[in-house]
């Protein structure tokens, strides 16, 4: 394996950090799976597009997504999560995959079914010379964004007054609210952030995959993979294992390529039996 | 004068069957009252009926003035649980278990040095998680977080549960001091002494009704042993 493929697991796995991550936080807070976590980056996806497509920055992409997948977080909390949060995880994690359809067909109808080209802008459209090899700018570019938002993510639940009601309601939401932590709130806030999150890393995609119906399914699966490999709930265990994945599917692109995308399952089964509540390991 | 804490008539489930079956109590400013009764009696469940948590009828007023439906309101307005089995957070850290007794947004004279002044043993566990602290510490935390809250009435609900007795008599020292605070308590216990050492008053739970109540020193009569038969 040389330098550069090393690089394209990395840039999978920050990806797939943002994204488990977010999708970690809100199983935390409301105890849902969301299912519709791949439309949410689908949608951050076409959104950078069609910022792009109206001769707009990339940057200014970077910002208005993720800031209007926040406000579809806040839509979903508001319509469904917070009503819902006493039915079963069944029954909610059903609405959020009814929901992922709708937002699926919703794109195709707006957009179309082909695939459509996002540019990465031009100050980073090139290469960077990487220890002696040409490697793609732009995905250097995701790997930092990727790797300081999930940086500054963990900072902020560490240190922050929220960030440790965070914590705490993720674990016993019931105990926080008799403390006097207001669960709503705080569960706005996180699916909002995990919204957002979402939306950010659609973006940063968009240049790499292009766009496309169907790329929030396809990698669903692996960010729900990854949250298992974690320890589901687990925002640092997600962190891990969406890294490990990264290379470890790279990997497999490259020495077995005709069973490749079976590895993302590959490992699911071996963390599984070697550890069974996941990397993190706190929680079942 | 109005009571700080008014349970009125209160009759509460948990899904199936009704646990309580019209309880009252109140309790007023400074004052400690102790409520006894059998395993079973619905002590915990009057303590949680405050903040909802089983499905409750009735009213709860604090200071005169009906609580809604809100989880989180009692602790901003005054009233702090120290949960039974003491509901520590393992995956935090003892300071930053104590400060989310601040989210009740409520200001007042508890800071987290004063509180490590009370509980020493805290002071020395500072930095460990919640899951590395002994019985005795987690109690002397579940405590200092709901002090951390700055409430008129701290619900204690069965404190010493598990504890050993020289921890027990660490405990009623700190209790002693946060009655001397002007802080008004409701104290859930099994064992009669500390109600006698503490409380002024008593009212005791059976079958989720309360069956008698009085002040602290009847309780050393057989009628009301009996009654309550602990
Ligand atoms: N979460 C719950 N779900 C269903 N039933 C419950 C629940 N909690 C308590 N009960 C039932 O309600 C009744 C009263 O319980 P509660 O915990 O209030 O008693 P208690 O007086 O606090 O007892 P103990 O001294 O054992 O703590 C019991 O019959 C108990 O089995
Ligand atoms: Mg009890």
């Amino acid at each position: 394996m040389n330098l550069a493929q090393v690089l394209n697991g990395l840039a999978l796995g920050a990806l797939l950090m943002i994204l488990s991550s977010g999708l970690a936080l809100i199983y935390g807070l409301r105890g849902v799976m969301n299912f519709s976590h791949g439309a949410l980056y689908m949608l951050g996806a076409y959104l950078a597009y069609e910022v792009t497509s109206q001769g707009l920055s990339f940057w200014l992409a970077l910002i208005l997504a993720p800031l209007g997948l926040a406000i579809v977080g806040a839509a979903l909390e508001l319509g469904f999560f917070r009503r819902l949060q006493r039915r079963s995880h069944i029954e909610v994690g059903l609405v959020t995959f009814g929901i992922a359809l709708v937002i699926d067909r919703l794109i195709v109808i707006v957009w179309g079914d082909n695939t459509l080209p996002v540019r990465a802008p031009k100050a980073v459209d090139g290469t960077t010379n990487v220890f002696g090899t040409d490697y793609p700018t732009y995905r250097l570019l995701m790997i930092v964004v990727a790797i300081a938002m999930a940086a500054a993510l963990v900072l902020w639940l560490r240190n922050s007054r929220v960030g440790l009601h965070i914590r705490a309601a993720s674990h016993d939401t019931e105990t926080s609210g008799i403390l006097g932590i207001n669960v709503d709130r705080v569960s706005l806030v996180v699916v909002m952030l995990g919204g957002a999150l979402a939306g950010l890393a659609g973006t940063l995609a968009a240049p790499y995959f292009s766009v496309s119906p169907g790329m929030g399914q396809s990698i669903l699966i692996t960010v729900l993979i990854v949250v298992v490999v974690g320890g589901i709930g687990s925002v640092g265990g997600a962190m891990a294992a969406a890294l490990l994945l990264g290379l470890v599917q790279i990997m497999g692109n490259v020495w077995l390529p005709s069973v490749a995308v079976l590895v993302p399952y590959a490992l699911l089964i071996v963390v599984l039996l070697w550890r069974p509540t996941g990397l993190a390991g706190k929680r079942v | 004068m109005t009571p700080l804490l008014e349970i009125d008539d209160i009759y509460a489930s948990y899904g199936g069957a009704l646990v309580l079956d019209g309880v009252s109590l109140s309790v007023d400013e400074g004052e400690t009252v102790g409520l006894i009764g059998r395993n079973g009696a619905g002590k915990s469940t009057t303590l949680l009926s405050i903040y909802g948590v089983p499905t409750v009828r009735g009213e709860i007023r604090v200071s005169g003035k009906a609580l809604g439906k809100r989880q989180y309101e009692p602790a901003s307005r005054g009233v702090s649980l120290v949960p039974q089995g003491k509901r520590i957070y393992p995956n935090l850290t003892v300071e930053e278990n104590i400060m989310l007794g601040r989210a009740s947004g409520r200001k007042g004279a508890w800071t987290v040095a004063r509180l490590k002044e009370l509980f020493p043993n805290l002071a020395r566990a500072s930095g460990r998680p919640g899951n590395q602290l002994s019985g005795g510490e987690q109690q002397m935390l579940a405590i200092a977080r709901a002090l951390m809250a700055e409430p008129q009435v701290l619900l204690l609900d069965e404190p010493t549960e598990g504890l050993a007795p020289v921890i027990i008599d660490e405990l009623i020292d700190a209790l002693r001091v946060i009655q001397e605070a002007g802080t008004a308590l409701v104290l859930v216990e099994q064992h009669i002494r500390m109600v006698q050492q503490l409380a002024t008053r008593f009212v005791a739970l059976g079958k989720g009704r309360v069956v008698t109540q009085g002040a602290v020193g009847d309780l050393e009569t057989r009628a009301v042993q009996q009654l309550v038969a602990l």
